[in-house]
């Protein structure tokens, strides 16, 4: 019994991981020219992962996500399959309305589609909000940090040379959101892990198959010709 | 969760049998009544394939290879190698399914059993020739250069899934030409065979190992 409380505690503990402080360097001049990480897509892109589910601990099993991203206006369309091709979830926004074109269960429930594409904002699109802070991490990383508009705070931190992490605090200072970017020569997100706070804990393991810019008009912004399961939002 | 999966395992099955029941129509037919006679002769098939994923999202279609194994009456194993590995299993009535993560191959264990009854119902159906007997889809034949069967679901079981199934058989080299499964008007799935045996010793061991 005496280890369960240990158990529930340490992720009680875990779960509250509360924001680093971040210090700014000891002269202005440097601070000046410090710059920020910058993780983010610069120009539209396609790209596809495998990804891995695990919630607590344990492997639950793996997908395939497509991700179309347009950094210049935000937009997002992206869709998840099995690896037998059966697509389980599709869906679009912009800057204001989501669009859920197909969602089988549990990928219709409440706001699944929603906070799928925030994450996926959250990883490829630089932060929106007010930078806060620009400085150094106690070990000694490069970290800047945004509010946003909501009051949440984003943190982007070069901590290896081949490596940037992002983290999400919700305004009260809890850990929401984890990712670590590896990069390689080919691309900065040829490996993406992303750490989930809520209710249950998650960790999306994301290998890249395959990643391309795209040229011409985005496939997803097209008025797709949907007959089941349709659904819009107005955000 | 469990209605989610039950719908992917009946997808997986469904895409299963359509590739026995393509090989299967490999011997040409001009009917139905032909079709079930001519699949009566197929006793084990062993073939490679790759899958082309269309989508409005992909710029290209999105490539997966594979091999899949069948011993008549309904033993498969249908395998995707990349890019993610999968495999279902069929093997003295029980069907399950795996996929690699966490480094290695994990079962799905979900799934509705009662689903699994009636999809296995209709694979048996297909394996037989009996595209026409089959409540859950209209079947049709048409003849001309090649031979193109077309299977629309009937009831709401697939509604959401599966519009269309075209399967195009060439009459010239008596082989299926492409499997093409219809999910609407943005999505497909089309599926070609290479290197397909038919009629040679498969052991057991490939329905029973998993790696």
């Amino acid at each position: 019994m005496k280890c369960i409380h240990l158990f529930i505690a340490i992720v009680f503990l875990a779960s509250c991981q509360t924001m680093p402080v971040i210090n700014p360097p000891m002269f202005p001049a440097v601070q000046k020219n410090l710059t920020c990480p910058s993780p983010f897509l610069k120009e539209k892109y396609q790209l596809i992962h495998a990804i891995e589910i695990n919630t607590a601990g344990n492997a639950q099993g793996a997908i395939i996500g497509i991700t179309v991203a347009d950094p210049s206006t935000r937009f997002v369309s992206c869709a998840i399959m099995t690896a037998e091709g059966m697509v389980l979830l599709e869906a679009e926004t912009d800057a204001e309305k989501l669009s859920v074109h197909r969602a089988l269960p549990p990928f219709d429930s409440g706001d699944f589609a929603k906070n799928m594409i925030d994450d996926i904002k959250l990883i490829y699109f630089p932060p929106q909000g007010l930078m806060q802070k620009k400085g150094n991490l106690p070990d000694g990383s490069t970290a800047c940090r945004w509010q946003e508009e909501n009051g949440d705070f984003i943190d982007v931190i070069a901590s290896k040379p081949e490596s940037t992490e992002i983290k999400k605090y919700s305004a009260g200072g809890s850990l929401k959101r984890h990712i670590k970017l590896t990069q390689t020569e080919e691309n900065a997100y040829s490996s993406i892990e992303l750490r989930g706070s809520e209710i249950i804990n998650y960790t999306l393991l994301m290998t890249l198959i395959e990643a391309q810019p795209v040229k011409s008009a985005l496939p997803g912004k097209e008025k797709l010709k949907v007959k089941n399961n349709e659904k819009s939002y107005r955000r | 969760m469990r209605t989610d999966r039950t719908l992917h395992r009946y997808f997986c099955i469904l895409v299963c049998s359509l590739l026995i029941l393509s090989l299967s129509i490999a011997a040409l037919a001009d009917s139905f009544e032909q079709l079930r006679k001519d699949s009566a002769n197929i006793k084990t098939i062993k073939a490679r394939f790759v899958q082309k994923k269309f989508m409005k999202i992909l710029a290209k279609p999105l490539i997966s290879e594979g091999r899949f194994y069948y011993i008549a009456p309904d033993a498969f194993r249908w395998e995707y190698l990349k890019p993610l590995r999968s495999v279902v299993i069929a093997y003295k009535g029980d069907t399950r399914r795996y996929i690699f993560s966490g480094g290695k191959m994990i079962e799905d264990k979900s799934g509705g059993a009662q689903a699994m009854k009636i999809v296995l119902g209709e694979v048996t159906g297909w394996m037989s020739g009996k595209f026409d007997q089959n409540p859950s889809f209209t079947a049709t034949l048409k003849e001309g250069t090649n031979t193109q069967i077309t299977l629309i679901p009937v009831g709401k079981s697939m509604s959401g899934m599966i519009e269309k199934i075209e399967i195009t058989v060439s009459k010239k080299a008596a082989a299926v030409k492409s499997v093409k499964i219809i999910e609407n008007a943005n999505a497909f799935t089309q599926i070609d065979f290479t290197d397909v045996e038919t009629n040679k010793v498969i052991s057991s061991a490939v329905f029973q190992d998993v790696q």
